[in-house]
């Protein structure tokens, strides 16, 4: 049985490996002097020889070679989560939160820039997920609620010298704003409608951004974004305050952090609110949370806005880092990176989305060493993920049972 | 045999304290290597490769022992621009060759000034690059505001227009320098009838054409960012038959623009850098970079220039502090394989724009902006 | 009125393009509800694979019309093997999952392939023989080329073609169940898997057909081509209302026809803004898009 099961998938196999022949060989092979065969022939056979290793240790894997390592490290894996049960929740966040204050201290600036990124795109994910994974809503056009945000702190402090501080909420109100706008049109679609509806306005406001010259200095960006400054007590002479600008990148860090602590606690409560389940209901069926008594209406446009809001503040913070923001940096594609995040690490789930920006963020980075070949390998990589784990690497758990785990 | 023995001590010691004190020059590279600007973002990689592989062939630099590059990419984003720059900073380079884009350019160099790293763009021409007092900031080409005179100069004095249409893709770079184009041909009595954008990565221009045909002037002034889309929007414009003068600028000059426009590119003029391929230096260059990388683009000679003249100003000064090679940078003439220079206080290295005109599938040298006279 | 009827000629050109694109995007929606942000490098694909072999054939000096006639065919062929394996490998598995997981894995392999063609294709723009089709006439002020005349044919006759097959054959009919019920038309025996790979495929091979014509209109072909005319066409096939073969064929030229026009009258910056616009305009009084029947509720 396991003999023709495996016999089974060593042909398709090589049925899929002179399919991959057949598709390289043209784009290389064909030349307007003549055909070659080396050059897909080697690179072939270098692949195959890889996914032939790949091939034979899922073999061995099912044939059953690895099973006492697999039992070492399921036991391993099961102590920890039993570890990880029994230790009250308060210190697992203690943990973390000392980890995340220490961690300047363990990186160099390199490590503090990506964690800044990875802390945005934790806020950006964290967003969505309230209008994605909780009410259910696909937005592909999110970034521009990052866009309205990074250009409201810019265009503030470029022209009127108003602080960071003061210019949070307000990046944060403009983009709830936006967001209603985007959402009210929206109301009446549904599914994919909706979605090409939200990657539209997207769109529309990157071509914004990008044309107002008057307003953004179109394409060439906005420069001489102030940074935050901050008070700080000074003891050089009794002690004072003194107002210092932040400077070095593990200061933005800090700001980064503590935005992205209070998204986390924003959207966790929101989850286990009255809105939440309301949203909630709203995403498992719309009809019978209208019949319910859910003011759909109201609700969705608050799940737009309040997604926006997070989205502003990461934005405001974005714009205040590079001190330089440009339309670029709010295309379709960064709307889908952030949407990967969301699904990649468990819609609905916040650690999830955190684990998905973690990932999305870092693997490009630590893809710089393959060079020319990092976007093909991260491309590559997000299908692998998404064939390996579909419901994203920490899904949510969800209270209940649900008709299509009943199936 | 004591005196053998005590020379081969002596020997050894000399070689150990040589290879403890030889240092590793490493020098970053910032270009666009992937999304549509790749094309020139490689060029300038290959570039600084050339150079370097030049200078260790010639025996290096005494004080260090190898010379290396980490390329990487800004995919022309500013966000990705800062994040390679950082990364270069904490692998510790010494100088930064790049980057290409003006807006990859701005924010990253503001980061290697915080942390005293020389950076020299050879590609980035808008006027803002080295205006802003950085000491850090070195540009090996030319600035938008020359290019603009020379493109005037032309027009005016050699052809003799009257009228003038305009059309720009909205870059720091490209609008910058039609803006310049069209303030200027204004005051000189060249009548604009009108001034047009497109975005980046358009395709298709018929409506835009349609316009520039529909005005019928005598100078089609075409100002991109990228020399393939301005190869395709000759290749539309000469089938519209739109009979003008095509005019355009040195981001549009790349070996490319022949190759997909073909006979549609014959009889364009463009501004651009003069490089005298007879010089020794050039052929210098032309030697070392085809064999390897194939023709040269638009920016391989500069991004190589920027090379060599770091690496000969770290030769002179004997160090890789800020302070130390700024003053060799700015002390010596430079012949380089683009042009031969010398940096200025700001970090310009001058402009010495000429209009060449493509003939027969080739670019030539035509007309001369200083002289006014043709080649 | 010249050039009002020379823009109306680039509209309806830039519309029969991105209606070829839509209509790959529809039918593969149709049938399992993917949106298939892959679909744009096919037409990349399709794009070098045409100048690849086509300037094989011509160097060995087969005749121009012959050159793109096998080209073409080729090429199509080609697309639609390169489409069955994508959707073997990154859609098939995940045909239970949720539909969100699908459309990250199409949108992994976006990224994957264009810079597949990135690394063996190379960064710069591949050059197209324009020679072989170059050539047009003057009516009247009006400038046409005979590429525009073969983009306007060739569309309408591949349109004509696949409502064809569509509403007149076995595998149209096998097609049409396998979209409305994919356990029911299994139970009346037809192999659905076979008809999906067989949609791709189908949906590819209009995808590569654009690919060359806009290699041939346009002069050349980039690796990065396929994203904006993708995006452009997702709107197209939503316009018409997805799923629905001519609606994806009158939201393209509707699209088309709307970034020509804008551009020609109002502002060239904002032709793009326009497009949307008119989608939003559109879908907020007709939700479901021009030709669109109403969808049932489907959750992401």
């Amino acid at each position: 049985m396991t003999t023709q099961e495996s016999r089974k998938r060593w042909i398709s196999f090589g049925i899929g490996l002179i399919w991959l022949f057949i598709i390289l060989w043209p784009l290389l092979g064909i030349k307007p002097e003549g055909l070659e065969f080396m050059p897909t022939l080697s690179l072939w056979i270098k692949l195959a020889v890889a996914s032939v290793c790949v091939m034979l240790v899922y073999e061995l894997n099912r044939g059953g070679v690895f099973d006492p390592i697999k039992r070492t490290g399921a036991s391993l894996k099961d102590s920890t989560q039993r570890l990880y049960t029994a230790t009250p929740n308060w210190l697992l966040i203690c943990i973390a939160l000392a980890f995340a204050i220490a961690f300047p201290a363990m990186t160099g600036r390199y490590g503090h820039d990506v964690a800044c990124n990875v802390l945005i795109y934790i806020c950006l994910g964290l967003g969505l997920n309230v209008v994605v994974g909780l009410a259910g809503l696909l937005d592909l056009g999110y970034i521009a609620f990052y866009g309205v945000g990074a250009y409201t702190y810019a265009l503030l402090s470029i022209h009127y010298g108003i602080s960071f501080w003061l210019c949070l909420p307000v990046a944060g109100a403009l983009a709830a704003i936006a967001g209603c706008i985007i959402g009210y049109p929206t109301l009446r679609m549904r599914g994919d409608y909706l979605a090409i509806v939200t990657l539209g306005f997207g769109e529309i406001v990157r071509l914004v951004l990008n044309n107002w010259m008057d307003l953004t200095n179109g394409p060439n960006g906005l420069m001489g974004v102030k940074r935050p400054g901050l008070y700080w007590l000074d003891f050089t002479n009794g002690w004072s305050l003194e107002h210092i600008w932040l400077k070095k990148v593990w200061m933005f860090y800090y700001v980064i952090l503590l935005i992205a602590i209070f998204t986390i606690i924003a959207v966790y409560r929101l989850n286990y609110s009255r809105i939440g389940r309301a949203w909630e209901a709203i995403r498992e069926d719309e009809t019978a949370a209208e019949l319910m008594g859910v003011n759909t209406f109201l609700l969705k446009l608050l799940a737009y806005a309040s997604g926006a809001v997070f989205a502003g503040f990461a934005g405001a913070f974005f714009a205040a880092r590079m001190r330089f923001v440009s339309p670029e940096s709010f295309t379709f594609l960064e709307s889908a990176m952030v949407l990967a995040m969301v699904v990649l690490g468990g819609m609905g789930s916040i650690p999830g989305v955190m684990l998905g920006a973690l990932a999305l963020i870092a693997l490009p980075e630590a893809f710089r060493e393959f060079d020319v070949y990092r976007m093909l390998v991260f491309g590559g990589v997000m299908t692998l993920m998404m064939l390996v784990r579909p419901k994203g690497l920490c899904p949510a758990k969800r209270v209940g049972r649900r008709s299509e785990e009943a199936e | 045999m004591k005196r053998i023995l005590i020379l081969m001590l002596v020997l050894a010691i000399s070689l150990v304290s040589a290879s403890a004190f030889a240092e590793t020059l490493k020098l970053g590279s910032m270009s666009p290597l992937t999304g549509p600007y790749a094309a020139d973002g490689n060029d300038i990689a290959n570039g600084v490769r050339t150079a370097i592989e030049v200078v260790k062939s010639e025996g290096g630099i005494p004080g260090f022992d190898d010379i290396t590059l980490s390329a990487q990419d800004t995919a022309c984003d500013p966000r990705q621009a800062v994040a390679a720059a950082n990364k270069l900073i904490n692998e510790g380079v010494n100088a930064v060759i790049g980057t290409y884009c003006s807006s990859a350019t701005l924010p990253s160099s503001e980061a290697f000034d915080e942390e005293d790293i020389i950076m020299l763009t050879p590609g980035a021409t808008n006027e803002n690059v080295t205006e802003r007092g950085l000491q850090n900031m070195f540009r090996t080409c030319g600035r938008d505001d020359d290019q603009s005179k020379a493109a005037l100069a032309f027009m005016t004095n050699y052809l003799k227009s009257k009228s003038i249409y305009l059309v720009d893709d909205k870059t720091a770079y490209s609008q910058g320098l039609a803006d310049n184009v069209e303030k200027a041909s204004g005051a000189a009595g060249i009548k604009v009838l009108g001034h047009d954008h497109v975005n980046q990565g358009d395709k298709d221009f018929s409506a835009v054409l349609t316009k520039v045909k529909a005005a019928n002037p005598d100078v089609f002034y075409i100002s991109l960012q990228n020399s393939a889309t301005g190869a395709l929007l000759l290749i539309q414009a000469k089938r519209m038959g739109i009979d003008a003068v095509y005019l355009s600028q040195d981001a549009v000059y790349h070996p490319q623009l022949i190759t997909i426009a073909k006979k549609d590119a014959d009889g364009m003029y463009l501004t651009f850098g003069y490089v005298d391929t007879s010089a020794p230096s050039y052929k210098k260059f032309i030697k070392a970079y085809e064999p390897k990388y194939g023709k040269p683009g638009a920016y391989s000679a500069y991004a190589y220039d920027s090379a060599m003249a770091y690496l000969a100003a770290v030769k002179k000064a004997g160090s890789v502090e800020l302070s130390k090679v700024r003053t060799a940078l700015l002390s010596m003439e430079f012949k380089g394989a683009s042009k031969t220079f010398r940096y200025k206080e700001n970090g310009d290295s001058g402009s010495n724009y000429i209009i060449r005109k493509i003939e027969n599938g080739k670019f030539v040298d035509y007309w001369n902006v200083q002289t006014g006279e043709k080649f | 009125m010249d050039y009002f009827l020379q823009q109306l000629i680039n509209g309806v050109t830039l519309g029969g393009v991105y209606a070829l694109i839509a209509l790959g995007y529809t039918m593969v929606y149709g049938i399992i509800q993917l949106i298939n942000f892959a679909h744009g490098e096919f037409f990349a694909a399709g794009g070098y694979m045409g100048v690849i072999i086509i300037s094989y054939l011509s160097a060995k000096g087969v005749s121009p019309v012959l050159c793109i006639a096998l080209g073409l065919g080729l090429t199509m062929v080609y697309c639609a093997i390169l489409a069955m394996a994508v959707e073997k490998v990154a859609y098939k598995p995940l045909r239970s999952s949720s539909r969100l997981s699908v459309l990250l894995s199409a949108l992994g392999m976006s990224i994957f392939l264009q810079h597949g063609l990135m690394l063996t294709q190379g960064v710069y723009d591949k050059p197209y023989p324009t020679a072989m089709t170059a050539g047009g006439f003057e009516l009247g002020g009006v400038v046409v080329s005979y590429m525009q005349i073969y983009i306007i044919l060739i569309t309408a006759f591949l349109l004509v073609a696949l409502n064809l097959l569509v509403f007149k054959t076995r595998i149209g009919k096998a097609m049409r169940a396998t979209a409305q019920d994919k356990v029911m038309s299994a139970l009346l025996g037809i192999n659905s898997n076979r008809i999906i790979s067989l949609t791709f495929a189908i949906g590819a091979g209009l995808a590569a057909a654009a690919g060359i014509m806009v290699g041939f209109y346009y002069g050349s072909v980039n690796y990065t081509m396929g994203f904006v005319p993708g995006i452009k066409a997702f709107a197209a096939a939503v316009l018409g209302g997805i799923g629905n073969i001519t609606g994806a064929m009158i939201g393209g030229l509707i699209i088309g026809m709307v970034e020509i026009f804008a551009a020609g009258y109002l502002s060239s910056e904002y032709k793009d803004v326009f497009a949307f616009i008119i989608l939003i305009a559109v879908l907020y009084f007709r939700p479901t898009g021009i030709m669109g029947e109403n969808v049932d509720d489907t959750r992401v």
